[in-house]
């Protein structure tokens, strides 16, 4: 029977790694929250996996481009918003 | 109204968000002429609703929101020829990170590091994220951006790209297993 349930909770850590994205958006059963905290709880990789994908998630909002609009760009936006400028 | 109107200040607005609200979008739209017209709309747009604009939020905030709308316009337009570039992205299986009971493939298996600490670090992160993001095949960079970049949740992602949940998770999972690989690989280089 102990056997039985082990076998039950039992996933790979493909199947963890998946779980992982779906717990994000709070996506997940209460059986498969359990399937993958135990997994978790065991196994060092899908945690090492988890903790780094968080930190991804975290910093990726704030992505921004290093490189400034383009002078010709800025100077045509420019004309453009200026005759379109309300009353004129 | 009027007030706002001709208290508008539209050459101020490129002075000093024009930069910003391009830097944002071009990681977000990965092509400069794109990010370019996206601004250019947005203050036009910005223009245009001006009698809207309550000043509840901040110049900033608003003339950011307007932008993220038209970032999100721009993945839906191209939603129905890119549901079908998804298709070979989806049966592509040369991404072997698991054996065949699931378990890691020893030379992918995560190792260690730590997270970004410093604002310096913070930065060099972000822009290492940038780089791997665009190393990702086309579905999975479009459902990375959105999730992760643009902080939308899947039904809406599925909405804007036009693809089913299923295949949602299948993207998200890949696309979160390569860019965990490549930010590793290019952060313990540095």
């Amino acid at each position: 029977m102990k056997k039985l349930m082990m076998k039950f909770l039992m996933i790979s850590c493909n199947e963890a790694t998946l779980l992982m994205a779906k717990k994000e958006e709070g996506k997940l059963s209460l059986m498969a929250r359990i399937k993958l905290s135990w997994h978790t709880s065991m196994c060092v990789l899908c945690k090492k996996f988890e903790k780094q994908s968080l930190e991804i998630a975290k910093e990726a909002r704030h992505v921004m481009a290093e490189e400034e609009m383009p002078f010709f760009t800025r100077e045509k936006i420019g004309r453009l918003l200026e005759q379109e400028l309300p009353g004129k | 109204m009027e007030k706002l109107k001709s208290k508008a200040d539209p050459q101020k607005w490129l002075e000093q968000y024009g930069d910003l609200l391009y830097q944002y979008a071009l990681p977000r739209v990965n092509d400069t002429s794109i990010a370019e017209d996206l601004v250019q709309d947005t203050f036009l747009s910005a223009l245009k609703g001006l009698e809207n604009y309550k000043g509840e939020a901040s110049e900033k905030n608003w003339l950011f929101a307007i932008l993220k709308n038209k970032i999100i316009d721009h993945y839906r337009k191209r939603s129905t020829e890119q549901a079908v570039l998804a298709i070979p992205d989806m049966h592509i299986m040369d991404d072997h990170w698991f054996n065949e009971e699931g378990g890691w493939v020893e030379s992918r298996m995560p190792n260690d590091w730590q997270p970004a600490s410093s604002l310096v670090e913070r930065k060099e992160i972000q822009q290492i994220i940038a780089g791997c993001k665009d190393h990702l095949k086309t579905m999975q960079k479009n459902v990375f951006i959105l999730k992760y970049m643009e902080d939308m949740n899947s039904g809406d992602i599925c909405k804007v790209l036009n693809i089913t949940p299923s295949n949602y998770w299948i993207l998200i999972h890949r696309a979160r297993l390569q860019m965990r690989e490549c930010v590793e690989k290019k952060w313990l280089k540095t």
